[in-house]
């Protein structure tokens, strides 16, 4: 069972040098709030909206759930049909943010909410909330960490078979990085020799499955699938590895953008970076938090270990070029 | 006929209003570019032979069913009836997913077993799942016209001393083909439509394409592809139309006595399709609730289910009846009835999305019950105007001339003598309304009003998540609701046709 997100988390547990806050510290909401939510989280993020409603009895909270890219579309086509209904989105991946923020421009996010956030983590209108890291998943019956490269380009040249999920937004984003830190043409040839070697999969998810039954040596999947299937069965023959500086651990975000400007609409955005919400985040999700002094979850290195590249996460919404290249090498 | 105008009217009017997202559909794809690649040629091959493969499973499985409980002197036929179109409610994703995790080296149940059994993947595998969760489509309109038959010409063969086989075979089924084609119709919309199924078992269609597009903000793009899909429906369409029968009159029902051995057959079959198409989804989901546990699921989940489901059942047969009408009568009609299948056969995310755009200029209308329920009705009125069609054909026209003759107004004539007459195709099509409505996904997560909840959406919320012990409870609260409301309409159907005899 899950444990309540404000009932366990301890403000002595760790230090703080940036000052997280604590719910404690917030004023108590009131009136209405329209959160576009993209996607569940299957009970989690239902957790953190319960327990935030319950500290609030005279918060209103409407919640409109979907997959992150039909909110987008559905916010785009709001907007330009000029009937906003959200006030606040709530999506799973950078890009479905990117998307928005490029086509509705809503207003900068204040200085005291970015403020919160690690300083790479700090755009000008939305506001990153939890992380995913691109990861490798090889099978630790089939072969050892030591023989996969630490660069992610290097791997065209093992003879180790791969399992990816070409058409699933996660891939497509590792790919758009990709394309940003090595260009077309060395990504394009990347595909291509990689292509022959791997298998296609629906979702990350059958990634990591056909990795721990052994169909496919290593698969490319966003880092909290492993932990999921390794705390349901830890008998798994799985393991993460990580590439460093490049595309390979792109560290990609869910975030918000607050598209109707009130206080209340802040209020809330400050209650998803409180010490308790990313600390819950971090251990029941295996989400990686973005403020200093919260600790990563269990079976990650710490985010001082790992070396994400340096990517402006806006720009994995720019997919179409991303699409284009995955079909000319037969990928997609 | 000068009478029978208004119906036509109506249903012109009716057509019209279903073709109002593809005009959104081709504003939307105006400027759209696609990258020309030899995929297409693969595409479509993928898109037939899924369909093909699909509809010829589905209705091996499907007719034989319906012959059974209708017509066979099984025990507890209604019961099994009731259970058989339970996987109508069993979103696709689920199904597919549970035969991706079942099967193959390291599945669920090898591990079970203690021994690796063979992959369902790829062609084969998608036409195998699709047909275990679209035969109910085939096992109902099969029914509803087997319903209509004519006792005597089946007492006559018998009494000339035909076996019940070749009854079966020369009498009864040549007389349920258009009923065989409905279904085998719908199975074919259904499996171009379906994104999931594919999807997961790794085949390639246009289904597939149209949501990459999509979820990379090519919208242009998906309602371009889309535009193509729709002329391979016209197609199918058209080779339906191929398919006639010539009405008969109902005068009194039959049964087709088995043997001892075929009795046990029968029951065999039904258990084993039982087994496949709903026990594996709850032993596959039961697995993960005993490995990682559940979460307790609102109860109120299951009355948001339901009453949406049931007015967008009751809504689609009111709006179907004047096109079965014009249908009925042929020529005109019938082409109107295909007008109105090309809802079934558009992707679901595609017809939310160009419904969006028509909710966005109505403001009192946009994310509410009514748009939601406008929505489904567009998508799902096929399913209700195929059987009615084919019933009021074979409704007996001179009782109901009888009638009018009497001194009955068109409306005393067709609530006291057509109506009972084709009320078992009235449920049996909102049955099928009733049971899609609710495994349905797409469109409600885009056009539902904001905070309602269904078992359907929670289940894609755990799912998506990967939490699937959490799916078990809402599957099986699922397949319940749709074996109880398959029951009652059982029931219904009974008083009315003995009512009606009296």
């Amino acid at each position: 069972m899950l444990a309540a997100p404000f009932g366990v988390a301890k403000a002595s547990e760790s230090p703080r040098p940036v000052d997280p806050i604590s719910v404690d510290s917030l004023p108590k909401m009131k009136g209405e709030l329209t959160l576009y939510l993209g996607r569940g989280e299957g009970g989690l993020y239902e957790q953190i909206l319960d327990a935030i409603k319950q500290r609030n009895p005279a918060l209103r909270l409407k919640i409109r759930r979907g997959p992150s890219t039909a909110l987008a579309n559905t916010i785009v086509a709001e907007s330009r049909f000029g009937k906003p209904r959200a006030d606040v989105f709530w999506a799973i991946d950078a890009s479905s943010l990117g998307m928005v923020v490029g086509t509705t421009e809503p207003e900068v996010v204040s200085k005291d909410l970015t403020a919160l956030l690690k300083p790479e983590y700090r755009y000008e209108r939305w506001l990153p909330i939890s992380g995913r890291i691109r990861t490798l998943v090889y099978n630790s019956q089939r072969l050892q960490r030591s023989s996969l490269p630490s660069d992610v380009m290097a791997l065209a040249q093992t003879d180790h078979s791969f399992g990816w999920a070409p058409a699933y937004g996660a891939f497509q984003s590792f790919v758009t990085a990709m394309r940003l830190i090595e260009g077309e043409d060395r990504t394009g040839s990347w595909l291509e020799s990689m292509r022959e070697r791997s298998v296609d999969f629906a979702g990350e998810l059958g990634v990591v499955m056909a990795t721990s039954r052994a169909e496919v040596d290593v698969g490319f999947a966003n880092h909290y699938y492993t932990l999921r299937l390794r705390q349901g069965k830890p008998e798994s023959p799985i393991d993460l590895a990580f590439t460093a500086n490049d595309a390979g651990c792109l560290l990609n975000t869910s975030g918000v953008a607050i598209l109707k400007p009130s206080t209340l609409a802040e209020d809330f955005v400050r209650h998803l970076l409180t010490v308790e919400v990313q600390s819950y985040l971090a251990r029941e999700a295996f989400e990686l938090p973005l403020l200093d002094g919260v600790e990563n979850p269990d079976g990650l290195p710490s985010l001082s270990e790992l070396q994400p590249p340096r990517v402006d996460l806006e720009k994995l919404g720019d997919l179409k070029p991303t699409l284009s290249l995955l079909r000319r090498t037969g990928v997609l | 006929m000068k009478s029978h105008s208004p119906t036509v009217v109506l249903s012109l009017v009716i057509g019209l209003v279903v073709l109002a997202p593809v005009a959104v559909l081709v504003s939307l794809a105006s400027g759209a570019e696609l990258d020309s690649s030899g995929q297409s040629w693969q595409l479509l091959f993928n898109t037939l032979a899924v369909t093909g493969l699909t509809v010829f499973g589905a209705t091996l499985v499907g007719v034989p069913l319906a012959i059974a409980t209708t017509h066979c002197d099984l025990p507890w036929r209604n019961f099994w009836l009731a259970l058989l179109v339970a996987p109508l409610a069993i979103p696709s994703y689920i199904g597919g997913f549970t035969y991706f995790a079942a099967f193959g080296a390291g599945g669920e149940l090898g591990e079970v077993f203690g021994f690796d059994l063979p992959e369902v993947r790829g062609l084969w595998g998608t036409a195998l799942v699709m047909s275990l969760y679209t035969f109910p489509l085939i096992l109902l309109t099969t029914r509803a016209a087997l319903k209509q038959l004519d006792g005597s010409t089946v007492d006559a063969a018998r009494s000339l001393g035909a076996s019940s086989l070749f009854t079966l075979w020369h009498v009864v089924l040549p007389r349920v083909r258009s009923g065989v084609a409905a279904g085998a119709l719908l199975t074919s919309l259904y499996a171009m439509s379906d994104f999931a199924t594919p999807a997961i078992l790794g085949l390639d269609t246009f289904t597939r394409v149209i949501y990459v597009e999509y979820n990379a903000f090519g919208l242009d793009r998906a309602a371009l592809l889309s535009l193509q899909l729709l002329i391979v429906i016209g197609i199918v369409l058209w080779l339906e139309s191929r398919v006639s029968t010539d009405r008969e009159q109902a005068q009194r029902a039959f049964e087709l006595p088995l043997s001892r051995p075929a009795r046990w057959t029968a029951l065999f079959v039904i258990l084993a399709v039982l087994l496949a198409a709903i026990g594996m989804p709850i032993l596959v989901f039961g697995i993960w609730l005993v490995r990682e546990g559940g979460a307790s699921v609102n109860p109120a989940l299951v009355w948001n289910t339901t009453y949406p489901a049931l007015i967008a059942a009751i809504a689609t047969v009111v709006v179907g009846l004047p096109v079965a009408y014009a249908a009925a009568r042929g020529g005109l009609g019938r082409w109107l009835e295909r007008m109105v299948s090309v809802g079934y056969g558009i992707p679901g995310i595609v017809m939310g999305t160009a419904l969006l755009y028509v909710g966005l200029r109505v403001d009192w209308f946009y994310q509410t019950l009514a748009l939601l329920v406008v929505g489904h009705v567009l998508r799902f009125l096929p399913l209700a105007v195929g059987p009615l069609r084919n019933a009021i054909r074979q409704s007996d026209g001179n009782v109901i001339a009888a009638a009018r003759g009497l001194g009955a107004g068109r409306f005393e004539a067709f609530r006291r003598v057509s109506f009972p007459m084709i009320f078992p195709a009235a449920v049996s099509g909102g049955a099928l309304v009733f049971l899609e409505v609710m495994r349905e996904l797409p469109l409600t997560l885009m056009l539902r009003p904001t905070g309602l909840e269904t078992l359907t959406t929670e289940l894609w919320q755990v799912y998506e998540a990967g939490y699937f012990g959490r799916a078990a409870v809402p599957g099986v609260l699922l397949i319940a609701i749709s074996s109880v409301a398959v029951l009652l309409m059982l029931l219904g159907e009974r008083r009315v046709q003995y009512g009606g005899a009296r």
